[in-house]
């Protein structure tokens, strides 16, 4: 699915990405569209594409067709240029066990040319300055996902390339990660691309989202969007005596009710009219009226719905 | 809304900045101490056997020196091959744990990447090329000291044909280092490559008396011992031998195929 388009040019886009391992195809014409300043949740269930398109998007991987342009530029063409405002973390982290976390950092800013007070910030950014001396094979999880982000942040990029930053955190380590974020897109203005299979992750911190499931985009917007979404699913929930007598009396105004216990129907919400009539059709049948309310889906059932429907 | 292009820093830039980034990943590692302290071996090795077996070796009023420089060239040239191996599998090896995917997600170009990691090579392989020399002089110095009985410390050896035959030497590991970098890249892993090596290696000691030799690119280093000559002393020409152009042309070849397998890789670890 391809968005209307905006009026400030995409940072990232993806123009028809497609991808396959041999004749195995894994993603099918991604459009993307990356908003400059925007934090982007890239979601999906595992498996979905999504480490396989941040690949694609830092050159790692050669598409079997389309194209990814990054500030306005294709990629394959400016790849080393166009890299050099990007700082990315793709899954683990891979680091350099043998060397001390900040020996780790000084590779990575020697290679990109970074100066050399940048390696103390970052260091402290993360929250890893005091431990920096020490081998990374001697990191916890959560310590190796933040020095991943501190190569990350290195270069002071313009673009942050991030695959499940969370991943190995503790609570704590998730709710910083989030509020770095955060202050790094309304602070610095950076845009931010982050992915992850949890959308109570995303919901928290980012501006827009897109869905993927089994290498196709089922959604793209702004949160507003996803949760405008939802609302058209909403659902009636009727509690009464007994379901199926209420179906048969009121045929025409429980049309598409579930039964979904022996007094409990479900039916999709239209209107506030076709609720107060709902209710006083059942009064008039002489039904028990026990509890009449609506229910929204929270936005994990969206996703779900969003990620099962390419399924049937 | 448009973006001005980034300005990408020029190929050399690139190539100097991985490279000081490759050298200081080797901090710790065996890599350096494998070339910092592999060309002691073959020396202790043969100062242990001139010290303790020196008079069955050395005819009494005989200059030692070339008699020495030979046998322990001669050890130097089969451990050579094996170090070879061991060198540029660790080397490749370092990346090997999802280091790939960091290093070719950085802004500087696969060949810069590939050019590093060849240069490094041919430094650590000329370092401890030259450390050998210098400690098989320094052995035979204090062969002298230790057992005077020998001769070492009344005579001398020219330095020419040493450093010539360090040049040959050289020049004939090139063909096994370019081979076993671009199988290193090849197999995404240390054992493979490293039992390609020892495979070639030891068929290359069994073939040395094959009249083709000189195109097998692991018997190289052993081939140019041939090169020495010690009717009057110790002697060497200049000219490259037939194994040395071939071991330059296996390199050449190698290098070839391991750029093209680093640019065309995709990188799915």
């Amino acid at each position: 699915m391809r968005p209307a388009p905006t009026a400030t040019a995409p940072l990232l886009e993806t123009r028809d990405l497609s991808f396959g391992f041999g004749a195995r195809p894994i993603l099918h014409a991604l459009n993307l569209q990356v908003e400059p300043g925007s934090i982007y949740g890239f979601l999906g269930p595992n498996g979905a594409g999504k480490s396989t398109t941040m690949r694609l998007l830092l050159g790692l991987l050669r598409p079997a067709s389309g194209t990814v342009r990054l500030f306005g530029h294709d990629l394959a063409r400016h790849r080393v240029a166009l890299l050099g405002r990007v700082g990315a973390l793709i899954e683990s982290p891979s680091l350099y066990d043998h060397l001390t976390g900040r020996e780790n950092v000084e590779a990575t800013r020697r290679l990109r040319g970074v100066p050399a007070h940048r390696t103390a910030e970052v260091l402290a950014l993360v929250g890893l300055a005091a431990d920096a001396h020490r081998p990374a094979r001697e990191y916890s999880l959560g310590m190796r996902q933040r020095l991943g982000l501190a190569l990350a942040l290195l270069p002071d990029p313009d673009l942050l390339l991030l695959d499940e930053p969370t991943n190995g955190l503790d609570p704590t380590g998730i709710i910083e990660m989030r509020a770095l974020l955060r202050r790094l897109s309304h602070e610095q203005g950076k845009t931010i691309l982050v992915s992850s299979h949890l959308i109570n992750e995303i919901e928290k911190m980012a501006t827009h989202v897109g869905v993927i499931q089994r290498g196709r985009l089922v959604f793209q917007g702004s949160l507003p969007d996803l949760q405008r979404l939802q609302t058209g699913r909403a659902q009636l929930v009727l509690e009464t005596e007994n379901a199926d007598t209420c179906r048969n009396l009121l045929p025409r105004l429980l049309a598409e009710a579930t039964v979904a216990g022996p007094g409990t129907l479900h039916l999709p919400w239209l209107s506030r009219e076709h609720t107060a009539e709902l209710a006083a059709g059942l009064v008039a049948a002489g039904q028990p009226l026990y509890a009449l309310r609506q229910e929204q889906p929270s936005l994990e059932d969206t996703f779900l719905h969003l990620t099962e429907t390419i399924k049937e | 809304m448009e973006y001005a292009l980034p300005v990408a820093p020029g190929p050399l830039t690139q190539l100097g900045r991985v490279l000081v980034a490759d050298t200081l990943k080797l901090r710790r590692t065996a890599v350096l101490w494998l070339a910092l302290g592999g060309g002691a071996l073959p020396v202790v090795l043969n100062l242990l056997i001139f010290y303790f077996k020196g008079q069955y070796f050395i005819k009494p009023g005989t200059n030692p020196w070339p008699q020495y420089i030979s046998m322990s060239w001669q050890t130097a040239s089969v451990l050579l091959g094996f170090f070879l191996v061991l060198l540029s599998g660790l080397v490749v090896n370092l990346e090997n744990r999802g280091g790939w995917r960091q290093l070719l997600a950085q802004p500087v170009s696969r060949g810069s990447v590939f050019g590093s990691k060849l240069l490094l090579l041919l430094s650590l392989n000329a370092v401890a090329q030259l450390i050998y020399v210098a400690l098989l002089l320094a052995a035979g110095v204090l062969l002298g000291a230790l057992r005077p009985g020998l001769g070492f410390q009344n005579n001398s050896i020219g330095l020419l044909p040493i450093l010539r035959m360090l040049g040959h030497t050289y020049l004939a590991t090139l063909g096994i280092l370019g081979i076993q970098y671009a199988l290193a890249l090849a197999f995404r892993g240390f054992v493979g490559p490293l039992a390609v090596g020892i495979g070639g290696i030891i068929s290359a000691l069994t073939l040395l008396r094959w009249e083709h030799i000189d195109l097998v690119p692991y018997a190289a280093p052993n081939v140019v011992l041939r090169l020495m000559d010690f009717k009057r002393g110790l002697a060497v020409p200049a000219p490259l031998s037939a194994a040395e152009w071939y071991s330059l042309g296996w390199f050449g070849l190698a290098v070839l195929i391991g750029y093209v397998l680093l640019l065309r890789r995709p990188v799915t670890d």
